[in-house]
């Protein structure tokens, strides 16, 4: 289960994400939609840290990859002694508590009480993100092989060399995969003299050989040639039927429609709608939305 | 006698190509090695200068990267090389041969010219490969020395190779700390003779032959390491 609980995320004064809260449970196939610059890639990317939230935690499997955010422990925020100077000065408990996550008002040297609570927090959950993300297989928008490594190398570098397959469990995984998607044959070329839907089959497996429990999809086919698409949104949709965990950002409606079992509609930096593809596709009932659809569909 | 029988009686006869022989292996070696140190350090120290987050570990050692790279390439290499070889291993204590000082010199020297061309390099290397390494479950170091450094060090191969090649040359001033290197070589003969017009042309002749063997090297280099990329 990844769990997203109210990240922000902002680009020096440029607010991408403002405020997002969502579960992702095993086993569920969320598309995000919007329209560009809502913060879709920016969300996909904090699940696995590649972006770091500027507020909220990221979870994984009961675990936060996150420092600690104080503002989503009130408990945590009643140590602090900008809450003491409120409620002296008169205001309630819930008042202070409000005031002080509406406008970020902790800082540095909340006093000791507050400072042994939230580092008994993160270590009691803290999870290493290197180890996170080997359960978490990412695909990119511009498909990102190692350009320095055949495909074979590719593939097996990262479960060899973090230690979780030898050489040969790794190859034997490896070309399974590659007869899978029908690309044996490329095993020793150099990604440079592939085509741009057989580099990103081959990095959506790449993924796969660390037997991910999770994949995440970064607008995978947004810069294929139009007669390649289908071939990556095939095995995508392979994947899905096997029930592998997946978030996809991504412009293809119809996919999205087929596949997801959760459609997420971004707008501004925040959830604005979501639901079945057929609550969100066919009966939208957010404004933006439906403009957008219009647009698109 | 002409000017070149003189030379070559005093060049093949009286001996003088034993420091030529000498002077060779000794020039090779600072400046193969001088590169070897040179490039571990000047990746240690681009690493450093590009490190993510902003700790104070990270921030100390970009200082410590900065001042580094504003001594060695603020002074000239000759006097890096006088100050090791009389002030600093003297006062330390540490009593070694000329040739590993010099071959220290050099390295610490090129390390402030390679981390420079290897932070160019690393910066042209697309940051989706780092990304894409990361988001393996790869340590930021495992994805420098894998992925990263090897696309990096391909791309700067021809900026490296110059490099050597002004360390090569610049290996010539080594004689001032008594080590026997090529110009040493012939500068003997020229003393030994009184006659420096053949002995410094050769002398010339010789860089020159060197220089355009490892031209020719560093292409081949070149070409192997580019087998990767499209046609």
């Amino acid at each position: 289960m990844i769990e997203i609980k109210n990240v922000y995320k902002s680009f020096k004064k440029l607010h991408v994400l403002n405020g997002v809260t969502t579960t992702v449970k095993e086993g569920e196939r969320i598309v995000i939609i919007g329209p560009s610059g809502c913060g879709k890639s920016t969300l996909l990317r904090c699940m696995n840290l590649l972006e770091e939230p500027t507020y909220g935690e990221v979870w994984l499997d009961g675990k936060t990859v996150t420092p600690i955010d104080p503002y989503l422990y009130p408990e945590l925020i009643k140590l602090s002694k900008t809450f003491a100077k409120l409620t002296k000065s008169g205001m309630s408990e819930e008042e202070a508590l409000d005031k002080i996550c509406e406008e970020r008002l902790l800082k540095h040297g909340e006093g000791s009480a507050f400072a042994k609570m939230k580092k008994q927090l993160y270590q009691d959950n803290y999870l290493n993100i290197n180890l996170a993300r080997r359960n978490m297989g990412m695909v990119f928008q511009n498909v990102n092989l190692f350009n320095n490594m055949t495909v074979m190398q590719n593939l097996t570098c990262a479960p060899v060399s973090l230690g979780i397959k030898t050489k040969e469990e790794a190859n034997e995984i490896a070309l399974r995969l590659l007869d899978r998607i029908g690309l044996l044959d490329k095993k020793d070329e150099y990604p440079s003299k592939l085509s741009g839907g057989q580099r990103q089959r081959i990095a959506i497996i790449r993924s796969l050989c660390m037997e991910p429990k999770y994949m995440l999809f970064d607008e995978p086919t947004s810069a294929l040639d139009p007669e390649m698409v289908g071939e990556v949104l095939a095995l995508m949709k392979d994947l899905a039927s096997e029930g592998m965990t997946m978030v996809i950002v991504t412009h293809e409606m119809g996919f999205a429609r087929e596949v997801a079992t959760r459609v997420m509609f971004l707008d501004k930096g925040k959830i604005a709608e979501e639901g079945t593809p057929d609550e969100v596709f066919s009966h939208p009932k957010n404004e933006r939305l439906k403009e957008f659809l219009s647009k698109v569909l | 006698m002409n000017k070149w029988e003189i030379f070559w009686r005093q060049f093949y006869e009286l001996g003088g190509y034993e420091n030529f022989l000498t002077g060779l292996k000794n020039t090779a070696y600072i400046a193969v090695f001088g590169l070897l140190i040179g490039m571990v350090l000047g990746c240690l120290f681009a690493t450093f200068k590009l490190l993510p987050g902003k700790g104070f570990f990270r921030r100390f050692l970009s200082i410590f990267t900065d001042v580094y790279v504003t001594l060695f390439r603020g002074t000239p290499m000759l006097v890096q090389l006088l100050l090791i070889h009389f002030v600093v291993f003297p006062v330390m204590g540490i009593d070694i041969s000329p040739v590993l000082e010099a071959i220290i010199a050099f390295g610490l020297n090129s390390g402030a010219y390679v981390s420079e061309i290897m932070r160019g390099g690393i910066l042209s290397v697309d940051v989706g490969q780092t990304e894409a390494g990361r988001a393996l479950g790869l340590s930021y170091g495992a994805t420098m020395v894998k992925i990263v450094l090897p696309q990096a060090i391909k791309n700067v191969i021809p900026t490296l190779g110059n490099e050597f090649i002004t360390l090569l040359k610049e290996t010539s001033v080594v004689s001032l700390i008594a080590v026997m290197d090529i110009t040493k070589s012939f500068q003997t003969i020229g003393q030994r003779t009184l006659e420096v017009i053949v002995p410094y042309l050769m002398l010339a002749v010789v860089y020159l032959v060197i220089i355009m063997v490892v031209t020719g090297l560093v292409k081949l280099l070149e070409r192997r390491l580019r087998a990767s990329d499209r046609n």
